[in-house]
């Protein structure tokens, strides 16, 4: 009951991140749909790790891996949409048609 | 105990939920990005009452600041931070919500439909817990963690060198 109670969470929350990372055109908006369906993926394990194994720590070690992804996404990305800003003067997903590969 | 569990993970659970929305639905930028602040941090405050202390703390810490950083550069390169003019931020928005739908619909049959087993009543105390996470970082996932170090390094190279203006001062500008 008390799992199924934290997965649930963890979907609607990934659901809303998806749905966000699906529907903004701004980059910055995009990756905050994305930090918000890593937030999701951290409450699942978090939700294993305490009601399935609390005696396996390589789940808490995911998290933190999970953690330094967000991190390195946000670094990344704002890069990116520094140099796009520079050039280009703004980092709206539909004036990129030029990325298409 | 697991009663009180269920229903602080439930409130948490729903402020974490509430603030997420809101970040997709607010014109002003810095009301969303601060809503994601809060929505992280809810989650932290998910971690805590799953008695995982260390991960809840580092949560709300590293989020804290890193959200910060996000409303500095919302602001800098939104088109319309303040929301005045009513600009739809927003294209595909059909399909996104079909997508989300599915996604959480497929995981939400995953997760009524399968047995998972026993629920062990108690985790260790959180002395004991950093304890063995320091042992697993140390031990047997030491090369997990120095790999994340090495990601991190080279995320920093990579955004540095991704953002900065680089003159090469050997060519003569014609």
């Amino acid at each position: 009951m008390v799992l199924t109670v934290a997965l649930i969470i963890g979907t609607i929350l990934f659901g809303i991140g998806l749905y966000g990372a699906l529907s903004q055109t701004n980059l910055v908006m995009i990756m905050m749909g994305v930090e918000l369906m890593l937030g999701a993926v951290m409450v699942n394990l978090v939700a294993f790790w305490r009601y399935l194994h609390p005696e396996s720590y390589s789940i808490q070690m995911f998290v933190l891996v999970v953690m330094t992804v967000m991190a390195l996404e946000a670094a990344v990305g704002f890069a990116i949409g520094t140099q796009r800003f520079r050039t280009k003067g703004s980092i709206e997903s539909e004036e990129s048609a030029d990325m298409k590969g | 105990m697991m009663e009180l569990q269920i229903t602080l993970l439930m409130v948490i659970g729903l402020i974490a939920i509430w603030f997420g929305w809101r970040v997709f639905r607010t014109n002003s930028m810095v009301r969303s990005a601060f809503s994601l602040l809060a929505s992280m941090v809810a989650i932290g405050g998910m971690f805590l009452v799953m008695e995982a202390e260390f991960l809840g703390v580092l949560q709300i810490m590293m989020m804290g600041t890193e959200m910060s950083i996000m409303a500095i550069f919302m602001m800098m390169y939104m088109m319309d931070p303040g929301g005045l003019g009513q600009m739809d931020m927003t294209h595909q928005e059909k399909p996104s919500i079909v997508a989300a739908v599915v996604t959480g619909g497929l995981a939400l049959g995953v997760i009524l439909l399968t047995n998972w087993g026993d629920i062990v009543p108690a985790a260790p105390a959180p002395a004991q817990q950093n304890h063995d996470l320091g042992m697993e970082v140390m031990q047997r996932s030491m090369m997990i963690f120095e790999s994340a170090g090495t990601s991190i390094l080279t995320a920093m190279v990579a955004a540095l060198a991704t953002a900065l203006i680089i003159h090469n001062n050997n060519q003569k500008e014609h």
